[in-house]
């Protein structure tokens, strides 16, 4: 029986371009001090970014404006949260992305698997027509589709709300089918056809036996599909025009044409969007790391 | 063996049946929002709660909105059961927010409307008529300027009640005219050739870095100290004026779908500017004035002394009270070949077409168009009020206030041509402000300036 | 082979299956059911659009008034009067900056931290931290590394360099937005050639330097042409993606200065949602979708008649 773990990255040497057979140790010494500082740079380079504006967020503007961004605040203050919480309803933002964010991606992912598991393991006619539809669909640009869909919501009276946020992405979209197909096409026929002639349904087969072995490829789309729906920006931008329905990406943009130099807020509302995915990426490194390769190469 | 796996107890807390846990999520989810988009949060808006209707009210001006806070007091009290929101939208976006709103059927009840705009909102059905509501509450149109009626109207509908309007003069500096023992004369002129004595008086007010004027040989225009005028490149407080001074119009009619830039009398006034004044260095360069010579920088290098009359709108006067620290004075535009005309514009209060309270929305609207609200708008130094009987209260507030503003209501009394009024021609006046921008950078011919910007404008206008 | 499976093989060539033909209804069913809600949502949601953005491009249309047809004139209009060729010329720069540099990047990294150094791993999870991180939120966070009194100039001014005005400046502007880019993608796209590189067997590279092949020449003849799926797949969908770049540019140049970054999609979306011309914007659309099309079918070809998938 293959192995699903065949497709994970195999284990094969992870210095096959690194090995070196035996040199004299100052050569050595020194690409080991470059390896070192290449990596140091990376580093500085990716989180900086992060640090700095956290550092600024819990700055007042003056303290901003007059230090530099390097050096941690002094005297940490919560004021500037407190206000975009309090004044500017960055709580309530919170919620809508959450709410946005956690249906998006149920629906998402569940729709999608059921599509990938009928697409990879089941038989019906029209099978193999449909899937190129879905294929073709993967080609299309979400700037094409911008207009009309806004054409079409606008009309169903479904603008500036919650729907009008999500719908387009919760019943399923190509690329996640595509991506669990591929995935499911791996688990051996036999299996199935084992459950089946025991008399399983199709929804037990799915359920029962295929989701709990793929448990890479889903949490895989869970997260791709999480982090689409929690940075999406310009869909709610122009679904949505009350400020009681703006998600986050929506919230610091307008924050940030509105108090554009005001570092300490602008920065405070960009954390309160970052950092969520931050925590997220913490937790789910290693599946992040892990799978996101499986979504790319074995087309 | 995969050395890649990862070790189960990372992963117990992970419900072994995913997918189940996703589609209870799922539900839930789903349920919250039908819910929640149901009652919207309780988030403000239009509303009724026990007998009370809140009213959404929205402009842009930060400074006016105290004004129009205090009036909306007075309109609350009288009217107990009627509650107003004012939601301060910025300019910028002020259109395209507003549109887009009435297209989610979320627009508020009253809204500002300025002229830029005006046209596309009645076309697409935006604003309510109100001339039956003004029949039946017998209100005297009479009371208000006769040029804003027409400018609000269409044929015998009129889509706002005037509530305000603005000319267009020369704020000038005080102590920079009384060194320079200069008085500025009341009736200065020019020609469609470029001369007369307003070139002339211009010219003795503009001083080099040696005190040289420009009528004096000596004069280095290289090295301009004062400027003596400060003029935009902007069809209601720049140009526009002068266009119209020598008998030229933007659009031919109210409603038109072309413009009307190529004509000879458009091209001696934006010449006149263009060309004549600012190769006689008279009036502040293009390329100083602000980016496609918008004329941003001419507030600041009015208050520091460079510009001696800064030409603009009276909406400005708070503005300049506040950020220059000589005394200031108002003096009329010149004459020019056809007459002295200022750009007149005002705002009204647009009632949505589409409102779910038109018996209370009226019931502001008229308050807002009456003398009493705009009294209060006037004698607060906010705005000239649009019945004309109450001007002398904004006179006098400002008067108190150190600067004279009958420069203004002498031009509101004499000849003035109404800020075109077309949908799209917001849009177009901006495509056509960024064509003419060569021109005074002095890169263009005006000429071949102003065709360009009549073929963009046209098409705006003819597409909006 | 199990019975089972036997069992099936041959139920293949009958016209009636072993199993009884309500049971298959049964599942073709289930299976119809199971694809009806993608299904609903690529066929409402994806193919609609496309043929109904085909449809508006010939309109004149604002939401609000009725519809008016013109044919194709908004096709040449949106050349002459939008501006849409400029904003195709920006978007085009905007990719050639962008790609070469993240790609030829990401693949270094991916060398760089095929490592089993310590620290490497680390590193490697770090750089795929920007991946995640809200593109709205980290153009705010650019704005002021890149203000002119930012964390850039400051670090700048102690080299005694003055740092130009970063998103004010017309040839600084674009390549600050295509930095902010790299910088989130970089690690992503590293990902994808980590993978790449450790599904090559070792004994390759064994051969290769048998043969007497120098590093470099293991690298040209082993590791790139083995790398081709996936710099296929970093190259299409990196391009794909950057052809429709927005939220950046929203936040952090609205378009400027003047029109040096107002690309494709913000025009469309001004076009649209500010101005309301729907059916200039549609127009704008298609001719951008045949352009990406035409793009990635290019690569495609390229990529497909050189590929190497297998390795015997």
């Amino acid at each position: 029986m293959a192995s699903v773990a065949s497709v994970t990255p195999a284990a094969r040497s992870a210095s096959a371009a690194t090995t070196t057979t035996s040199r004299p140790s100052l050569g050595k010494g020194i690409r080991l001090a470059v390896f070192y500082l290449l990596l140091l740079v990376i580093l500085l380079v990716f989180v900086t970014p992060y640090l700095f504006s956290a550092f600024a967020a819990f700055k007042t503007l003056p303290e901003i404006l007059a230090q530099s961004p390097a050096r941690p605040p002094t005297n940490p203050t919560w004021d500037n949260f407190k206000t975009i919480f309090t004044q500017y309803d960055f709580g309530r933002y919170l919620l809508n992305t959450l709410i946005v964010t956690v249906i998006l991606t149920a629906g998402q992912v569940t729709f999608s698997m059921m599509g990938a598991y009928a697409f990879a393991r089941m038989e019906f006619p029209g099978r193999d027509g449909l899937f190129w539809m879905y294929l073709a669909t993967l080609m299309v640009p979400n700037v094409v589709t911008m207009v009309p869909l806004y054409v079409m919501f606008a009309h169903s009276g479904l603008l500036n709300t919650y729907w009008a946020i999500f719908l387009p992405y919760v019943l399923g979209v190509p690329a996640s089918v595509f991506l669990m197909r591929q995935y499911f096409m791996t688990i051996p026929k036999e299996v199935m056809e084992a459950a089946r002639l025991d008399g399983c349904s199709e929804s037990r087969i799915l359920w029962r036996i295929v989701v709990p072995i793929s448990r890479p490829i889903i949490i895989t789309a869970t997260l791709l599909a999480v982090v689409f729906g929690w940075n999406n920006f310009l869909w709610p931008l122009i679904v949505t025009n009350s400020n009681a329905l703006q998600v986050l990406p929506v919230a610091t943009a307008n924050l940030n044409s509105n108090f554009n130099s005001q570092w300490n807020l602008v920065l405070a509302g960009s954390l309160v969007a970052l950092i969520p995915m931050v925590i997220l990426f913490a937790i789910f490194q290693k599946y992040i790391v892990r799978s996101i390769s499986l979504t790319g190469i074995n087309r | 063996m995969n050395a890649h796996r990862p070790r189960r107890s990372s992963l117990r807390w992970f419900s072994p049946r995913p997918a189940r846990t996703l589609v209870r999520v799922a539900i839930a989810a789903i349920a919250l929002t039908l819910l929640s988009g149901c009652a919207e949060w309780g988030f403000g808006g239009s509303g009724s709660a026990n007998g009370t209707v809140t009213l959404v009210y929205s402009l842009w001006d930060t400074h006016e909105q105290v004004g129009y806070q205090q009036s909306i007091n007075v309109f609350e009290k009288m009217h107990p059961d009627i509650k107003v929101d004012i939601e301060e939208i910025p300019y910028g976006s002020y259109q395209q927010k507003v549109t887009a709103e009435f297209i989610t059927g979320q627009a508020p009840d009253l809204f500002w409307v300025n002229t830029p705009w005006l046209g596309s909102f009645v076309k697409n059905g935006m604003l309510t008529n109100l001339t039956p509501l003004i029949q039946a509450s017998h209100i005297n149109m009479a009371q208000y300027y006769p040029q804003l009626v027409a400018l609000h109207s269409v044929g015998p509908k009129i889509y706002g009640l005037p509530k305000d309007w603005d000319t267009i003069a020369l704020y000038y500096n005080k102590a920079y005219f009384n060194k320079l023992h200069l008085a500025i004369p009341a009736n200065l002129s020019w020609n469609a050739n470029g001369t007369g004595s307003f070139v002339t008086f211009l010219k003795a007010a503009t001083t080099d870095k040696s005190g040289h004027n420009a009528l004096s040989p000596q004069f280095n225009p290289n090295q301009v100290a004062t400027y003596a005028l400060g003029v935009s490149n902007d069809p209601q407080s720049g140009w526009g004026n002068y266009t119209a001074q020598a008998g030229g119009k933007i659009i031919p009619y109210p409603y038109a779908p072309v413009a009307s830039l190529t004509t000879p009398q458009v091209n001696v006034g934006m010449s006149f500017l263009a060309d004549t004044l600012t190769n006689a260095h008279v009036i502040v360069p293009g390329a100083l004035s602000g980016p496609n010579a918008n004329g941003n920088n001419l507030e600041q290098m009015f208050s520091q002394g460079q510009v001696a009359m800064w030409e603009n709108g009276d909406w400005n006067t708070l503005a300049v009270k506040t950020s220059v620290t000589f005394p200031v004075g108002v003096a009329t535009l010149p004459i020019g070949p056809v007459g002295r005309v200022s750009v007149f514009n005002g705002l009204i209060d647009g009632l949505n077409s589409h409102t779910k309270y038109p018996k209370q929305a009226w019931e502001l609207e008229q308050w807002l168009g009456s003398p009493q609200s705009q009294a209060i708008l006037g004698s607060g130094g906010y705005v000239w009020p649009a019945i004309r009987s109450l001007d002398p209260l904004f006179l006098k507030y400002w008067a108190k206030n150190g600067i004279d503003m009958s420069a203004f209501l002498t031009e509101a009394h004499g000849q003035v041509v109404n800020f075109p009024v077309s949908p799209g021609v917001g849009d177009a006046l901006t495509e056509v402000v960024n064509d003419l921008g060569p021109a005074w950078l002095g890169t263009e011919p005006t000429h071949q300036a102003l065709k360009t910007a009549q073929t963009d404008a046209n098409y705006i206008l003819r597409t909006s | 082979m199990s019975v089972a499976a036997a069992t099936t093989v041959i139920g293949k060539h009958r016209t009636t299956a072993v199993t009884s033909n309500p049971d298959r209804r049964r599942r073709v069913r289930t299976a119809f059911l199971f694809l009806t809600p993608s299904l609903i949502g690529v066929v409402l949601f994806l193919v609609i659009p496309v043929i109904f953005v085909m449809v508006l491009s010939l309109a004149q249309w604002n939401l609000l008034t009725p519809i008016k047809w013109v044919g194709f004139s908004n096709y040449a209009n949106i050349f002459r009067f939008d501006g849409f060729g400029h904003s195709l010329l920006v978007t085009a720069y905007y990719v050639l900056l962008n790609i070469p540099v993240q790609t030829v990047l990401a693949l270094g990294l991916a060398l760089l931290l095929n490592s089993k150094r310590t620290g490497s791993a680390l590193i490697r999870v770090i750089c795929v931290l920007p991946f995640l991180a809200t593109p709205v939120a980290m153009g705010v966070v650019w704005n002021w590394f890149f203000s002119p009194t930012g964390m850039i100039n400051q670090f700048l001014a102690h080299l005694g360099i003055t740092g130009p005005a970063w998103l004010s400046d017309q040839a600084t502007a674009m390549p600050v937005i295509a930095f902010a880019n790299i910088w989130q993608y970089a690690g992503y796209n590293m990902l994808f050639f980590l993978a790449g590189l450790q599904a090559i067997p070792l004994s390759l590279y064994e051969a290769a330097s048998i043969d007497g092949g120098t590093k470099i020449q293991q690298f040209r003849r082993v590791t790139l042409p083995l790398l081709r799926p996936a710099l296929m797949f970093v190259l299409v969908t990196g391009v794909i993606g950057s052809f429709q770049v927005f939220d950046t540019v929203y936040v952090m140049t609205a378009g400027g200065p003047g029109n040096a970054t107002k690309v494709a999609n913000l025009n469309i979306y001004n076009t649209a949602f500010a101005g309301f011309r729907i059916g200039e914007a549609s127009a704008m659309s298609v001719v951008l979708f045949l352009i990406i099309l035409v793009v990635a079918i290019a690569q495609f070809t390229y990529f497909n008649r050189r590929t190497t998938y297998e390795i015997a």
